[in-house]
């Protein structure tokens, strides 16, 4: 049975070891540096093979849920000390450990103070600095606790907190998250698979900036059902998305849709086609295609003969693409010009193009982010533990008063050594000292 | 079709004779805090009062800048670099007013920097034909257009204007250690304490801005990208810059770490982030390119 107890002991030893070291902070450093050379080498390499090889990979994921759990675990185990520390300070010190304390002074009372006068003028200096005072009676004589910024104490378990909170709502971001890419012209609507919606473009709105150089600004509205009914609707630009349960639409990018009629000359027979930028369009039935590249708002030429666009007023509209014959060739340019018909010879005969019309198209990012809220709200406690780390620094005094009555001893400690107590020390002490003077 | 503004000549000469001026101040200031470092003590004072010349001509600068583009003169990499300069020796002239002559030698360590920098901006282009800093006087891209920008940049030269000034230190501090006790030169700079504790004052600065700067960043790119965080290397360089002194205030305040091992990792610190703003910016390709 002795050796039973004994050895649940050891492995009880062992485990607490394990635990040790999982909470330990020099793992903490160990997996931060770590995680740091590892960024150092991934963003050497090409974006996105670093973020399929190595953000991605399990492994080094798995370092940072370790370095987590690391997190959470020293977080833990600090807990109730911590809690000990900050609310439950011993109040009342003797003489001996207030002579110990890392800041002390000694100041020698005038007789009008001794006997509870000086304690009185400790307790009253402290509070005029901001201190909370307390005095508690003892056969000693009176003591005096006084103490400030409490909440300094709590600073870096709340920034430990919010990074975990981070890193839970990025858990949750991507465990549930999709992306989507979609888009059209006013009147389109697109399915989105992954949230279970649609959305339909209302109209489109493209807004030139003072400067015809820059990009115009595009708004689109649009409206979000599901199952016939609507759940959301609004417009939507480049950096104002819009919002609703978790999921956010944002504007990528715009394009220009063009409206093509195609005429066959001996028949009279029209068609019309929509492209854009990319898209190929048959003509005649040999096999010919044109391949379009690009619309040009208000297009020019450079002297070298490569087609331009001098800004963005549709000015001088033209698509331009290049015809291919059935062998898959490129015979020559095609440059359509609004309302100008152009006749192009393929095998199979004459053909009559005319860009018709043209359009604003909108492509969309779709995502659901359900982690959107744990983020913010992590953002918002780690900001604010920071401060309460860096910008609070409790402190704690005592002050005593001997037997006799004539000495008042002043101690006091900050947490982790900060400056600023021995500053609160001395004024303390002027204050009586002063009276001394005065008296 | 870039957007360019057209900018009065009388605009864009008050903008560069502004500029000449306050590189020619920081060149002064940068000669009389040396003078003063190396036994001069009567020019300190003069010193500080040069860079603070410096300073207000700088400002005006920008002002000027900021009349010429009609926006913050927040973007691209002159426009930000000079930012920066500014907001380094607008946290040092804090510090020193606030301390008096005991901070003029760290001065003599700032102010070359501070040359340094502007030397990235001006001399290191006309070297180097791969790095391009164009002075263009440039319309904003919608995607910039945003209140954001203003935060997460202002928030940016704040944490870098910490981590320069850590760096000075952590330059005084190897200096000093090299000399030895010996030296008059190495008595004449503080002692390691008050250093250390310097240190890691401004390292704290530039940690807390830094912070807020990766977090509005990541905030803005999730309004306008449609994510937090891309991975893209000037995000990442960020974070591995916070890494960094995350361990370094660590390794100071729970660890006990002291001396060489703390100043190391200040050093470490600050190549990041200048790895962060320069590096990344002609060594590796980003989303971030525009700035
Ligand atoms: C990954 C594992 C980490 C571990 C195990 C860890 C552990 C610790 C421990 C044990 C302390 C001392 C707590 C105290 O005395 O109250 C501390 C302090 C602190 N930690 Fe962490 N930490 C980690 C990551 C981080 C990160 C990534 C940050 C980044 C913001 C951070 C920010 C802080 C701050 C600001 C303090 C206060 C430091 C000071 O007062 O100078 N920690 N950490």
């Amino acid at each position: 049975m002795a050796r039973d107890f004994k050895r649940r002991q050891e492995a009880g030893g062992s485990l607490r070891r394990v635990l040790r070291f999982l909470s330990s902070m020099q793992l903490g450093i160990g997996l931060l540096l770590l995680l740091a050379a590892i960024s150092i080498f991934a963003s050497l390499q090409e974006q996105e093979k670093a973020v399929a090889d190595i953000y991605r990979s399990f492994w080094f994921i798995g370092i940072m849920a370790f370095a987590a759990l690391n997190l959470l675990l020293c977080s833990l185990r600090r807990v109730k000390p911590l809690a000990r520390l900050a609310l439950q300070p011993q109040k009342v010190q003797t003489v001996e450990a207030i002579k110990k304390m890392p800041f002390y002074r000694a100041v020698k009372l005038t007789p009008a103070d001794g006997g509870g006068g000086g304690a009185e003028k400790a307790s009253a200096a402290l509070r005029a600095l901001g201190y909370h005072v307390s005095v508690a009676e003892s056969p000693e004589g009176k003591k005096i606790f006084g103490e400030k910024g409490r909440s300094g104490y709590f600073g870096s378990f709340l920034t430990h907190f919010g990074l975990l909170v981070i890193l839970l709502g990025a858990l949750v971001g991507s465990l549930t998250g999709f992306e989507y890419t979609g888009g059209g012209i006013a009147g389109d609507s697109f399915q989105v698979p992954g949230g279970n919606f649609t959305v339909r473009i209302d109209g489109v709105r493209m807004v030139q900036e003072p400067d015809p150089t820059v990009r115009p600004r595009v708004y689109s509205d649009v409206v979000v059902t599901r199952g016939g009914s609507q759940v959301a609707a609004g417009t939507v630009a480049i950096n104002e998305p819009l919002r609703f349960q978790g999921n956010t639409i944002y504007h990528k990018t715009f394009r220009y849709v063009s409206e093509i009629v195609i005429k066959n000359p001996a028949t009279g027979e029209e068609t019309t086609k929509q492209v854009s930028e990319q898209d190929l369009l048959a003509v005649g039935s040999e096999g010919s295609y044109i391949h379009f590249l690009k619309f040009f708002p208000n297009f020019s030429m450079t002297e070298q003969g490569m087609p331009y666009s001098i800004n963005w007023l549709p000015e001088k509209p033209v698509l331009a693409g290049i015809l291919y014959n059935s062998a898959g060739q490129g015979e020559r340019p095609v440059l359509l010009q609004l309302d100008k018909p152009q006749v192009i010879a393929v095998a199979a005969g004459e053909i009559e193009l005319t860009l018709k019309d043209f359009q604003d198209a909108v492509v969309y990012t779709v995502t659901r982010n359900l982690g959107r809220p744990l983020l913010l709200a992590g953002a918002l406690v780690l900001v604010f533990g920071l401060y309460l780390c860096f910008a609070v620094s409790p402190r704690r005094l005592y002050a005593a008063c001997e037997r006799d009555g004539d000495v008042i001893h002043l101690g006091g400690s900050s947490y982790r050594g900060r400056i600023g107590l021995e500053e609160d020390l001395a004024r303390v002490a002027k204050e009586l000292a002063q009276q001394e003077v005065e008296a | 079709m870039a957007g360019a503004i057209e900018v009065s000549p009388a605009g864009l000469f008050l903008e560069n004779m502004l500029f000449a001026l306050a590189v020619a101040g920081y060149l002064a200031a940068t000669a009389g805090y040396l003078a003063y470092l190396f036994g001069k003590k009567s020019l300190g004072s003069y010193a500080s009062r040069l860079l603070h010349l410096a300073f207000f001509l700088h400002s005006a600068f920008l002002a000027a800048r900021t009349v010429n583009v009609r926006r913050v003169p927040f973007v691209g990499h002159f426009e930000f670099g000079n930012l920066f300069i500014w907001a380094c020796v607008l946290v040092y002239l804090w510090t020193e007013r606030r301390q008096k002559e005991k901070y003029y030698a760290v001065g003599a360590f700032l102010a070359p920097l501070v040359v340094l920098y502007i030397g990235y901006l001006t001399v290191v282009p006309k070297i180097f034909t791969k790095v391009t800093i164009s002075r263009a006087h440039t319309l904003l891209p919608p995607v910039l257009q945003s209140n954001w920008l203003k935060v997460h940049v202002s928030a940016s030269v704040l944490g870098y204007a910490g981590f320069t000034l850590a760096f000075a230190v952590a330059l005084m501090w190897l200096l000093k250690a090299r000399l030895q006790e010996k030296s008059a030169f190495a008595r004449a700079l503080p002692e390691f304490a008050v250093l250390e504790e310097y240190m890691y004052r401004a390292s704290v600065f530039g940690f807390l801005f830094q912070t807020v700067m990766i977090i509005t960043g990541a905030i803005w790119a999730d309004t306008s990208w449609g994510r937090f965080w891309g991975w893209d290397p000037k995000e990442m360089w960020s974070l591995i810059t916070w890494f960094v002194f995350a361990v370094y205030l660590h390794a100071r305040f729970t660890r006990g770490w002291s001396g060489l091992r703390t100043v190391a990792l200040v050093v470490a610190g600050w190549f990041a982030m200048l790895f962060t703003w320069v590096g990344v910016a002609w060594l590796l390709s980003g989303i971030h390119s525009f700035g």
